[in-house]
């Protein structure tokens, strides 16, 4: 009889916690992916990914939710080796869901865990792994958290500032002397909750921006696009090892207005901005004219406060959406104009086409060329190192199907 | 007071004979008026300085005594230090607090700091240094690292649900740090370099060196939550983890 009073019991209280529930989450936590750098080369990577067929990358699937909403996240560890967790960096979770494993729980291999939160202020958050948390970070095991507004509008938070775009920049670095074997994969006794781990030496040699680097950034299209008079929101986020510098084009007017998921007291305007490991800030940006350049983001050695890395993110203010040339098979877009050392061609191609594009001086003379290229239809970003050029006026030419198309007239400056 | 028990040469301002790693703590109130006899008992020269106030610079001989009178008329902190062979001097552990303050808030006092085990060896040696090659190996909280700084009752926060409590942060190092609380936001109420802060709610605060900042967390849950530097090397020692910058906050 007891028994039976006992069931009834766990039904209820089931039945009761899933009705709450808002959104649920699924995090497969993995310790064998793989990695592509800059350099073509592969790293072996921890991570997180939202579907057992999907293989993890850094950063992990970005998760976001609206203010007040009750969340669930089902973490799967299928990974041997050490246990996960995941920390929800600045949700201020109580104890038991705050993923460090000697003061809440960890996840074996091949087990089950749940955090139960309710999304805070809106604003921009972190999650990552707290087990051996120096190997299991820089192994990648972190990714972003947006909580949105109650109501899941392109508003800062309630009451705050309406926006028409958003940009995340979510600041990592990878030593891949860290990614090997010999690191990742340290001793941890299954009986213990607290893992003694030997750290090497840090010094990357990649410098990631959501995950990216050089010209993985301009492939992978992280870029502002807007035009004047929009508002747009950056959210920059680091969980890095490094400082951030992040240097924003006055032109884009920029305000930062929160950290850390909290409105500041008073806007600062400034057009550089640190944000150090762990740190998060939003910024609205509106610029008043067109214009091409990019934000620049340094990456500074804690100790000497030395600029080791530098990355940049394209900024075209009006020039996105107005091709310089657009036919039937081919659209092309160059930008900016005028450049400096370096020149982007956008081309969406709706029919096979080969295409080759040349670069030509006031003369006529060829003095760049893209070679000649097959593409199928789909949407092409070519970026194009211009340093040898002298300052001065070039014609951007497109040679296909059989014609030389004279697309338009940039100045190197 | 790393795990790994390593030691290194150390300089500090004791108020006794006695050596201590951590520094002597200066507590005041507002305008009140302090007076310092500052002894050099080393066999080199040493200086004092307190940073950003004026006309306190002092050099000191061996074996010579100076003697500094200041006051502050509004709460804050500053950091006191070894002017002297900047910044070798002060980076080998001589730079203290100096809390002017009469609130009646739960304080606790965090005097951040990093260490390169061979760089103490050098210096005390008078081996030259280049600091763009400093790469730190341990990392202290009033000369304490994981666990052993929960031990530290000055440090370790404990409090109950809605306690008012101030932490004094001041970075004696050369690095900059990146402290990271669970659990809670907190306020800066002080900061020496970013005045403009003040106010903001984070849970994440940068520190630069030589920079002190009071933070005001009024915690509104129970548990025990870790703060640590999120700079994740940061929490080794020794090039093991976990040790380095990383205690826990207990609210009962």
């Amino acid at each position: 009889m007891r028994k039976i009073v006992i069931f009834f019991l766990l039904i209820l209280l089931e039945l009761h916690s899933v009705a709450q529930i808002d959104q649920s989450i699924l995090l497969i936590a993995r310790n064998s992916g793989t990695k592509q750098l800059a350099d073509s080369s592969n790293i072996r990577i921890f991570g997180f990914a939202n579907s057992l067929s999907s293989q993890p990358n850094v950063p992990g699937p970005t998760l976001t939710m609206n203010e007040g909403d009750s969340i669930k996240i089902h973490l799967w560890n299928v990974s041997q080796g050490a246990p996960h967790t995941i920390h929800l960096h600045g949700l201020d979770v109580d104890q038991q869901n705050d993923g460090v494993p000697h003061l809440s729980f960890d996840v074996a291999h091949q087990d089950h865990g749940f955090y139960y939160f309710k999304a805070p202020h809106a604003g921009t958050y972190l999650y990552h792994c707290h087990v051996a948390s120096t190997v299991h970070v820089q192994a990648g095991m972190y990714g972003l958290i947006i909580v949105k507004p109650p109501d899941g509008s392109n508003t800062t938070w309630s009451g705050g500032y309406s926006f028409d775009t958003e940009l995340s920049l979510f600041m990592s670095e990878i030593d891949t002397t860290w990614h090997t074997d010999s690191v990742l994969l340290h001793p941890h006794d299954t009986s213990m909750t607290v893992h003694i781990v030997s750290i090497p030496d840090y010094n990357p040699q990649f410098f990631l921006v959501n995950g990216y680097s050089d010209q993985q950034i301009i492939e992978n299209q992280i870029e502002l696009n807007t035009d004047q008079n929009k508002i747009s929101y950056l959210r920059l986020a680091n969980i890095g090892y490094y400082g951030n510098r992040v240097i924003i084009p006055s032109q884009l007017n920029a305000r930062i207005v929160s950290s850390d998921g909290r409105p500041l007291p008073q806007l600062e305007y400034s057009d550089t901005i640190y944000v150090y490991p762990g740190e998060r800030y939003g910024v609205i940006v509106d610029p008043q004219s067109d214009f091409s350049d990019s934000i620049r983001i340094e990456y500074l050695n804690m100790n000497n406060l030395l600029v080791k890395g530098v990355e940049k993110v394209a900024v075209n203010v009006g020039v996105v959406g107005l091709p310089d040339f657009e036919n039937k098979h081919i659209t092309i877009q160059v930008f900016p104009n005028p450049f400096k050392d370096r020149l982007y061609i956008k081309m969406i191609i709706n029919k096979s086409s080969k295409v080759q594009i040349n670069i030509k001086d006031v003369n006529g003379k060829l003095v760049q060329q893209v070679a000649e290229k097959k593409y199928t239809p789909g949407e092409y970003k070519l970026s194009i190192e211009n340093n040898a050029l002298i300052k001065g006026t070039y014609f951007i030419t497109v040679f296909t199907n059989k014609k030389e198309l004279i697309i338009k007239k940039i100045i190197k400056q | 007071m790393a795990v790994d028990s390593s030691q290194f040469p150390y300089y500090s301002f004791n108020e006794s004979a006695n050596f201590q790693a951590e520094n002597k703590r200066i507590i005041i109130a507002p305008n009140d008026s302090l007076f310092l006899m500052i002894i050099n008992t080393d066999s080199i020269t040493h200086g004092f300085n307190i940073k950003n106030y004026v006309g306190v610079n002092r050099t000191i001989l061996a074996g010579d005594t100076a003697y500094v009178s200041c006051s502050f008329s509004v709460s804050g902190m500053h950091i006191y230090y070894d002017s002297y062979n900047y910044p070798n001097n002060r980076y080998m552990g001589l730079s203290g607090m100096i809390v002017v303050e009469n609130s009646t808030a739960s304080k606790f006092f965090w005097n951040i700091k990093e260490h390169q085990k061979l760089w103490n060896k050098f210096i005390s040696t008078g081996t030259a240094v280049t600091w763009q090659n400093y790469y730190p190996d341990y990392f202290t909280i009033n000369g304490k690292s994981n666990p052993h700084i929960n031990s530290d009752t000055t440090a370790r926060v404990i409090g109950k649900l809605g306690d008012t409590i101030r932490i004094y942060i001041a970075n004696t190092g050369q690095s900059v740090h990146s402290l990271h609380f669970h659990g809670y936001h907190s306020s800066i109420i002080y900061s020496s370099k970013h005045p403009i802060h003040v106010g903001r709610l984070k849970d994440t605060f940068s520190v630069y060196r030589m920079e002190s900042l009071i933070l005001e967390l009024i915690p509104d849950q129970k548990g025990e939550y870790p703060v640590h530097d999120h700079n994740l090397v940061a929490v080794s020692g020794g090039h093991i983890y976990p040790n380095g910058m990383f205690l826990t906050i207990l609210i009962q």
